[in-house]
């Protein structure tokens, strides 16, 4: 099969599929070569063998329960014995009129802002820095991994001790500074932004991970070759690595945005969604207000709210930003 | 097959002079802020509950060895430890095997509905567990599953589907396609493709996946809680229970014991860590 | 037949014949406990298999939110439903009942409920119909550190109004004690204020005729009263500082180091505040008394009437027979004759406070057995949805967050929602 090599290792690495695919098509058109092809009898064998185990599992764990639970939607149910009350779309109306359910979507919305404007430039950063052979780089990497390993009752129980008023680091800092203690916890204005910094804490290494994974694709000989032209540091970055790096980029904002809405682990143990329901997520409200209450109905609700912008948001953003994946 | 299959050795050159040791510098400033959270978890499994509630940050006045020491020489702590190991290996396994069998025919083959299927797969990404614990709890006792391993492994692989396919899929999709021409025009199935050929050249995505797969399911609370019966079968995360009483919690004891649960996870990490880096490499660059 | 032969026949033959003889096992699920507790149900587990051969007792404990977050499912499944489980009554207790899991013992379990406290004996029935058997009472009251009080010149005895008590509050402020912690940050300690604040102006049916819809239900005068007389309190600045924050252990800790004069809590309170406390030590029981909750002047509740919590074991639908045998055998006089010695709970026997040992305790069963009206917790009372928001809108009335009227209507919307 006549490919041009050469093509291959000089072409930006995003496109060197469809070169590859071009090259040999205008050397060999005869040879048309598809990632995807025809279905023969050995490809259907594949199907039939391959596909059915996750889909089974999944149909069976994940899309039948979830048909279910927005079922439950429209009950108002306690979640013994079998739902009887139907109440049609009652329990949207209350999830809508909810003040706390308001304050639990606009504070997804400002994780999803302080993710994109802040978490993600982060762990760039800090990617940057240590994808190459710097000393201890591999150390820094399970370091910064760490947070996310921890689980989750841990987590919000040591950081409600740090965020502490009275012994935490607003303590140290406002007997620094000859202050009243502050307690950030139950501050109604300032909860939030604690409860951000700890998210912040909690997830930015996993995002270090897929950008380190994007920089270390990326070929040296590239690199390398831009230098000798002259070109400096940030021209090398903004020109080759930035554009290379897209396509991870993409996938971490997705994840990013998905795994926002989706967020709720970590807001029980720090907060319990206070103080005053001012810290809620959209998942901790429908644990708080519909499992705990036992308003399975409602609950089920929030869910489905939940899982309609998830799903508006996944689709409009592959349709915009990932039309190849 | 060298300049086919990607240089993984790390690019960027070697920072110089003053550069470098600002960028160490403030990379170190980092590293203890984000351990300090970590390391107080563990220092803090030392002290007396008085003590920890309102001194968390000192070191112990005095430093309560048992509360370690009981712990590890409990037989619940390796029993509840055993059970998160098994659990979990289930768990990856199953997972990289069905999740890597449906990625390759997402990737490799094109039939009706195939986008249709991907995107319905995907939206298991999108609805939070919680709601669906009643439903998905009857579905498990259905099958007869309660108080078994199978019955946490199960739910857990299909949940963590969505995330493993998209990932493996798109690593597949980079790995050249002269590789399954030749591959075809010699005579080899796609059978035999995939497991000489996609798997091996995929180790680093696949343990990428095992990682994440890994992590979720040590840390996995709600669904072993509903599903199990037995107290033999209890995984550290319910083995915390024993710590908690109705009106008071031995808080210094969670923290002793979590942080003992973390260091089997650190350790898969470490192990993984060869791939980790790598293995995402593969897997997404090529969107 | 060869030998073989019949000794397979043998083995089969004591094989099936054991299974015919299969034990019958009774399971009880309970709240985790501390390990005297635990140790002595155990026991009481192992004396009834002594007793009854070809029953097993297996008595398995789950933390406080696990239980409650597993209790629906466990219910659901015949394989998992315990013979037997822990319950706080209230409105779950009937929600529990309406679904059909619960049974009807009242003729079982006459016997035994023959000796116990009326109060008790009522509260665990759902129409009149008895589904389990009551275990332990208790009663929320005031402690207090009798040295500070002394510093500040208080007398406990002369606090008999709430007028009274926010007197003291003022006197325990100006000689620079913080007069009351709270574990506000888990919402059900304050709503103890509330609840009492009720009980004290609407009198032992306010809660029954908010239910009852009378008089605008929840948003009656009785509660609307209530939130302003506890918002009268707040705003006097009686908590120790970042009280909303405080969880509940953190509070009783505070008061074991001193560092506050007063708490409301019920009876654990007295087990909890020295391991709570930074010391470790806690204030010996000797410095501690308790006085009730004031009444309100004008007010239609009692001094006597106590609020606190009533506990039993229920009976699950599909149980076997053996489990109701067990249940009474569990609760047996001397069994809670012990467990009354050894711990700091009040069995739900009539005349218990003669059995309690601990001092302190004593004073509290005592207060109990002269009830003349018991109420069991609000929030458990009302149900997981109401209690829990009864619990939101105390926290949101004391810090100001809120205005009485507005708690009220919440908590009638709540209950409309159900």
């Amino acid at each position: 099969m006549a490919v041009d090599r050469v093509a291959l290792a000089s072409a930006p690495a995003g496109e060197r599929v469809d070169a590859s695919l071009e090259t040999a098509f205008a050397n060999a058109p005869a040879v048309y070569v598809a990632t995807r092809r025809r279905m023969s009898m050995n490809g259907w064998a594949t199907l039939l063998v391959f596909l059915p185990p996750a889909l089974l599992l999944f149909t069976i764990f994940v899309a039948l329960p979830m048909v279910e639970a927005g079922w439950y939607s429209f009950f108002n149910w306690n979640g013994f014995g079998r739902p009887e009350k139907f109440i049609g779309l009652k329990n949207y109306v209350w999830v809508s009129t909810n003040p706390a359910f308001t304050r639990a979507l606009i504070n997804n919305g400002l994780i999803i802002v302080a993710s994109l404007l802040v978490q993600l430039p982060l762990a760039l950063g800090v990617a940057l820095l240590i994808a190459g052979r710097m000393t201890g780089a591999v150390w820094f990497r399970m370091i910064f991994f760490l947070p996310y390993i921890l689980a989750d009752v841990a987590a919000g129980l040591i950081w409600r001790f740090m965020l502490d008023g009275k012994i935490g680091l607003p303590a140290i800092v406002t007997s620094l500074l000859g202050l009243q203690p502050f307690y950030l916890l139950g501050s109604t204005d300032w909860a939030f932004t604690a409860v951000l910094i700890v998210i912040l804490w909690k997830y930015f290494g996993f995002h270090m991970m897929l950008y380190i994974a994007g920089l270390q694709g990326i070929e040296r000989e590239m690199l390398e070759a831009a230098e000798m032209d002259g070109a400096k540091p940030f021209q090398r970055f903004w020109h080759i690595t930035l554009p290379l790096l897209g396509p991870m980029i993409r996938l971490s904002i997705f994840f990013s945005v998905v795994g926002a809405l989706q967020l709720f682990d970590i807001i029980v143990p720090l907060t319990g969604g206070g103080p005053f329901d001012t810290t809620h997520t959209m998942v901790s409200f429908l644990y708080y207000f519909g499992i705990t209450r036992m308003r399975v109905g409602f609950g089920s609700a929030v869910g489905v709210v939940l899982f309609v912008i998830c799903v508006t948001f996944a689709f409009g953003y592959r349709r915009l930003f990932m039309r190849d994946d | 097959m060298t300049d086919v299959v990607h240089d993984h050795r790390p690019s960027g050159r070697r920072m110089r002079g003053l550069a470098a040791i600002a960028a160490f510098a403030a990379l170190l400033v980092l590293a203890v802020a984000v351990l300090l959270p970590i390391g107080l978890t563990a220092l803090n499994g030392f002290k007396a509950l008085g003590e920890l509630q309102t001194h968390p940050f000192t070191l112990p006045r005095v430093w309560i060895w048992n509360n370690y020491w009981d712990i590890l020489t409990s037989l619940r702590y390796w029993q509840v430890l055993g059970n998160s190991l098994l659990i979990a290996a289930l768990t990856v396994f199953l997972t990289l095997a069905v999740s890597s069998m449906a990625a390759f025919t997402f990737a490799h083959l094109r039939f009706f509905g195939d986008r249709f299927l991907l995107s319905y797969m995907m939206l298991g990404l999108l609805f939070p567990v919680a709601t669906a614990i009643l439903p998905l709890f009857i579905k498990i006792r259905d099958l007869g599953l309660l108080d078994s391993y199978w019955g946490i492994v199960l739910p857990q692989v299909a949940f963590s589907l969505a995330m493993s396919i998209l990932l493996l899929r798109v690593a597949f999709k980079q790995l050249p396609t002269e590789l399954l021409d030749a591959a075809m025009m010699d005579g080899c199935g796609y059978f035999r493709y995939f497991f000489f050929i996609t798997l091996p050249l995929s180790g680093p995505v696949l343990s990428t996946v095992a990682i994440i797969s890994f992590v979720g399911s040590w840390n996995g609370y709600l669904l072993p809680l509903v599903v199990l019966n037995s107290e033999s079968r209890y995984p550290w995360t319910l083995g915390l229970m024993a710590y908690q009483g109705q009106y008071t919690t031995s808080w210094q004891l969670v923290l002793a014991f979590i942080t003992l649960t973390i260091l089997p996870a650190i350790l898969i990490f470490l192990l993984a860590q060869r791939y980790i880096v790598a293995g995402l490499t593969a897997g997404a660059v090529k969107a | 037949m060869s030998l073989r032969h019949l000794a397979l026949a043998a083995v089969c033959a004591v094989a099936f014949s054991a299974a015919a003889f299969a034990d019958t096992t009774v399971t009880m699920l309970h709240v985790s406990e501390d390990k005297n507790a635990q140790a002595l149900w155990d026991q009481i587990a192992k004396d009834y298999e002594a007793a009854h051969p070809g029953v097993k007792v297996e008595v398995k404990y789950l933390e406080n939110e696990a239980f409650k977050a597993k209790l629906p499912t466990m219910l659901q499944a015949d394989e998992s439903r315990p013979s037997l489980f822990y319950s706080w009554g209230g409105g779950v207790m009937e929600a529990q009942a309406k679904a059909g899991f619960l049974k009807d013992v009242s003729a079982d379990v006459a016997g035994v409920e023959a000796n116990m406290a009326p109060t008790a004996v009522d509260a665990i029935k759902v129409d009149g119909k008895a589904v389990g058997v009551p275990f332990d009472q208790g009663v929320v009251s005031f402690f207090y550190n009798k040295k500070l009080f002394e510093k500040a010149g208080v007398k406990a005895a002369e606090i008999k109004s709430w007028d009274d008590l926010l007197a003291a509050v003022k006197k325990l402020k100006a000689a620079g004690i913080t007069p009351i912690s709270v574990g506000a940050g888990e919402k059900w300690p304050m709503h103890f204020y509330y609840s009492y604040l009720v009980m004290r102006i609407g009198g032992e049916h306010a809660l029954a005729d908010a239910k009852a819809g009378k008089d605008a239900g929840f948003k009656s005068a009785t509660f609307v009263e209530a939130g302003k007389r506890l918002r009268e309190l707040a705003a006097l600045e009686p908590f120790q500082a970042g009280y909303l924050t405080t969880k509940h252990a953190e509070s009783t800790g505070i008061f074991g180091d001193g560092k506050a004069a007063m708490e409301l809590m019920g009876e654990w309170f007295i087990g909890m505040q020295a391991p709570s406390s930074a010391s470790g030590k806690g204030q010996p029981e000797e410095d501690i008394g308790i006085f009730s909750f004031p009444i309100v002047q004008g007010g239609k509740g009692k001094a006597t009437d106590t609020l606190g919590g009533v506990n039993g074991f229920l009976v699950t639908k599909t149980a076997p027979k053996e489990a109701v045998d067990f249940l009474n055998f569990f609760s047996q006089e001397k069994y809670a004759k012990e467990a009354a010695e050894k711990g700091a709970y009040i069995p739900a026997y009539k005349g218990s406070d003669a059995w309690v040992k601990d001092p302190l305790v004593k004073q509290v069963a005592a207060e109990l057995a002269a009830t003349t009206y018991h109420q069991n917790f609000f929030d458990q009372d009302l149900g997981p949805s109401v209690g829990r928001v009864i619990n939101d809108v105390s926290v949101a009335v004391a810090a100001g967050q809120t205005t009485p009227e507005a708690a009220a209507a919440a908590i009638q919307d709540a209950w409309d929602q159900q």
